[in-house]
């Protein structure tokens, strides 16, 4: 080796070490990143407690790698390469052709067992009818397309220790495998389309004895054609085309109350200010909160509908409401007062515990339903 | 901290080289030493206080050995005090938690947890394991022996020798350096652009080492466990799993090694290598004079010799192997499933010696070398599986307990192909001497461009937060 060669190589070396760490300490850090969809780490504070519990270290390193230079950049070269590499799971999602899959983990059995008695708790206490319903996802409804020998946790072996409950149960498995062949999920996110949705509005109707919706009857909106979902974000696949989002339920007659803060406020069945934000799924009556109403003007009399449910609801609610005078949103994660309470202030005539599998079996606020 | 993170490839590191290179010689040491303790504070920065302990009593000791050389008994009362201090800090800090549990078990005495002296509460048991203890209580140790057996000059100044103690690049997962190996270098040591360009094409070696092979097969493995406590592991899917972490093992710690050869050269100092493509073995003994080099030759050096080595008689040699084997096990970690594992290949090693000799000169060459393959790869599912239940029942599915196979291992199989055989492909020397062929002229434009992919991907891997452990915490 020449002198002459050595310091091209030295150079090179540390001019990459350095001019990364130069490039690092320039750029402005972010707040959060919308690719990823989350809050990065920011500049610790210093402190000698901090340091001497290894909070300070930690922190840095976070920090060094959240606010490192081209982030999304290089997320995306590594799961190139491993694409390349034959790999077919990124993160705990498979890629399918064109679609991605969230791979179900085996949950803790004694959670799933407890959360399922908690409905059957919740069904105990109250006078009011409790219809449960379990929204299969992508990876049960859509096995055909996962990688062959792709590990993914049994749901349908769950739904049937569901119906052990002894729960009237809307039989949501049946009507997404009729409708299997059509886009009832998005490719990059893990919920259901509102085309899915419509489908699970049906099943729901079904269940408790009410007229279906028409399909011919609503004049979908495509509203965003950039939708880049969650799945996107975990598995670092970023070159598959976006989905197309759409909304099926127009907005007039339908009057919206949220309650994000505390007290309620007017609010809508849509908020399109998200469509422009990498989040587009929140648009569907704003993203979560602990509870919401939406009202049909034109069903006076119509009944009442209390869904205790996760983000899946979002876009099934607005379809759902067309048949009935209220319906009641409640999310455990953020509403700590007993449901059955609530339902019977609020004349509710319907409960549906409304969940999809992958939440359901790892939720730790279920235990709710029970108070 | 660890060389696979983007605090040390991107803070550290530069950092680091930009102070080393704008320092007089004669500060250089100083400096090192300096970044070394920032370097071991970094997970753990109570434990610096130990860095100064071990530098003091060692330092000191070694002074002592020199000054009573002339009274053998005296001298050798201190390299004994020495070697005393080492190992008591490594059995504290390493093994006093396993020592309680099993006293306990044998005994029903129970040790207490803490003590209090003088209204200061001292943790005594289930204390963190300082991160490295193994490699640099033993380095410290080879330096007051090679000071007595006149193998290296006595070290006077307590910043070089401090340096010796402390240097970053091997602290924390080898090689071993015997003080004796850098005992000039630590005085006087030439820097050039070459040596640096040298030691950083090293460094990019291991990085990939470690980051694109070692990690992504690891991963492979984690898999494998969890199948065997879901209790679906396959035949098929446990010898994945074998080879996965066995893959896993050495591309991590060889890769360790040659980024701590790598850095040691940017800095002027010549470790020693490690491996030398130990799956190439074609039998057991070979393997182990080609894994872990500074290891074996430590205990060779400093234990083996000295009880005796093969001079003694059969019974003597048998008794020295098992020692040794015993120790070389135990001190991976402090658990029954490391002693297992070093008894195992002692059992190997005196089977080869004594019953195969004459069987293994007739054996056709590839069946040696399944045979010495078969043999370590069983071995790592004793070395990775603590709990030796798990490992009995895991080892019990390799061997036929089980459904053959699942269309889980072929989907695993299928993920990992390429992966598999670029991880068999660099476990061989073609690599190494399909690039001696090359010209001169196409290995200096290949190097950068080599160099250049390297970092650039394992950036990509790090950045994206993938699959990361550090091996060595039982160390």
């Amino acid at each position: 080796m020449t002198k002459t060669y050595g310091r091209l190589l030295t150079a090179m070396f540390c001019l990459f070490l350095g001019g990364l760490l130069a490039w690092h300490v320039l750029l402005p850090d972010r707040e959060k990143s919308d690719v990823e969809n989350r809050s990065l780490q920011q500049r610790p504070e210093f402190s000698w407690a901090a340091l001497t519990d290894g909070s300070y270290t930690a922190d840095v390193e976070a920090y060094f790698a959240d606010q490192f230079p081209l982030r999304d950049g290089w997320t995306g070269l590594k799961a190139r390469v491993e694409q390349l590499l034959g790999k077919r799971e990124f993160h705990g999602v498979y890629l399918c052709g064109d679609t991605l899959i969230s791979k179900v983990e085996t949950p803790d059995e004694t959670l799933v067992e407890k959360n399922l008695s908690y409905v059957r708790r919740l069904a105990e206490k109250t006078e009011i009818p409790v219809t449960l319903g379990f929204i299969p996802s992508a990876a049960e409804i859509w096995k055909d397309k996962l990688p062959a020998g792709a590990e993914s946790w049994d749901q349908s072996a769950f739904l049937e220790q569901a119906a052990g409950v002894g729960v009237p149960m809307v039989d949501l498995k049946t009507t997404m495998e009729a409708h299997a062949g059509e886009k009832i999920f998005y490719r990059t996110d893990h919920h259901w389309t509102s085309l899915g949705a419509f489908y699970g509005a049906n099943a729901v109707l079904d269940a408790l004895g009410r007229e279906s919706l028409n399909q011919a009857d609503f004049a979908p909106e495509a509203v965003s054609d950039a939708f880049c979902g969650t799945l996107y974000s975990t598995s670092g696949i970023h070159w598959l085309p976006p989905d197309t989002m759409e909304f099926w339920a127009e907005e007039a007659g339908l009057s919206v109350t949220s309650w994000r803060s505390g007290s309620p406020e007017p609010s809508a069945l849509y908020d399109r200010t998200y469509l422009a934000e990498k989040d587009k799924y929140s648009a569907f009556l704003g993203g979560n909160q602990p509870l919401c109403v939406i009202r049909n003007e034109n069903l006076p009399g119509g009944g009442r509908v209390l869904l205790v449910r996760d983000s899946y609801a979002d876009s099934l609610a607005p379809l759902l409401a067309q048949r009935f005078e209220e319906v009641h949103l409640l999310d455990l994660r953020y509403y700590r007062a007993s449901v059955a309470q609530y339902a019977a202030e609020h004349g509710v005539d319907e409960i549906v515990v409304l969940y999809s599998v992958p939440n359901f079996i790892t939720d730790k606020n279920v235990v709710f339903l029970s108070q | 901290m660890v060389f696979s993170s983007l605090t040390f490839l991107f803070a550290f590191l530069p950092l680091t080289l930009a102070v080393y290179v704008l320092t007089p010689l004669r500060w250089r040491n100083f400096v090192l030493l300096m970044v070394s303790l920032v370097f071991y504070g970094w997970g753990e920065p109570v434990y610096i206080t130990i860095m100064f302990v071990s530098i003091l009593i060692d330092y000191t000791h070694g002074l002592l050995v020199e000054k009573y050389r002339a009274d053998d008994r005296k001298a050798r009362w201190f390299v004994g005090q020495s070697v005393v201090f080492n190992l008591l800090l490594l059995g504290f800090f390493k093994y006093g938690t396993f020592f309680a549990e099993n006293l306990y078990l044998l005994t029903g005495i129970q040790l207490p947890q803490s003590v209090s002296i003088g209204g200061v509460t001292m943790p005594l048991l289930g204390i963190p394991l300082p991160i490295g203890i193994s490699f640099f209580t033993f380095q410290t140790m080879s330096y007051t022996i090679d000071v007595y057996r006149r193998d290296a000059p006595v070290q006077r100044n307590i910043v070089n020798f401090g340096a010796f103690v402390t240097m970053f690049p091997q602290l924390i997962a080898g090689p071993i350096v015997k003080y004796k190996t850098v005992a000039a270098e630590l005085n006087h040591r030439i820097h050039t652009a070459e040596g640096f360009a040298l030691g950083a094409r090293r460094f990019c070696a291991g990085l990939a080492k470690k980051v694109l092979l070692a990690n992504a097969v690891g991963a492979l493995w984690e898999e494998c466990l969890a199948a065997q406590s879901a209790g679906t592991l396959t035949v098929v899917g446990g010898w994945t799993g074998l080879f996965a972490f066995g893959f896993q093992i050495y591309f991590d710690f060889s890769g360790y090694s040659d980024m701590a050869i790598g850095l040691g050269q940017m800095f002027g100092f010549r470790f020693p290598e490690n491996f030398d493509y130990p799956y190439l073995a074609s039998s057991v003994t070979e393997f182990w004079r080609r894994w872990h080099m500074s290891l074996t030759s430590w205990f060779r050096e400093y234990l083996y010799i000295p009880l005796g080595g093969n001079r003694g008689g059969t019974v003597r040699t048998l008794r020295n192997i098992l020692i040794v084997w015993f120790c070389t096990g135990f001190w991976h970690g402090a658990s029954w499933n490391f002693v297992l594992w070093g008894l195992y290949f002692a059992l190997w090693l005196i089977l080869e010696k004594y019953v195969f000799r004459g069987l293994l000169e007739r054996t056709p060459g590839w069946v040696k070398h399944v045979y010495t393959i078969l043999v370590v790869f069983v071995g790592w599912g004793i070395f990775a599986m603590e709990d030796l239940g798990v490992c009995g029942a895991y080892l019990a599915r390799c061997f036929g307990a089980a459904r053959l196979w699942s269309m889980a291992d072929g989907f695993r199989l299928r993920s990992y192909a390429l992966t598999f055989a670029a991880l068999i492909l660099a476990s061989t020397t073609i690599g190494r001497d399909g690039w001696a062929k090359l010209s001169e002229r196409a290995q200096r434009i290949l190097t950068p461009v080599l160099m250049a992919l390297t970092l650039v991907l394992c950036t990509a891997y790090l950045v994206d937060g993938s699959y990361n452990p550090f091996l060595y915490f039982r160390f």
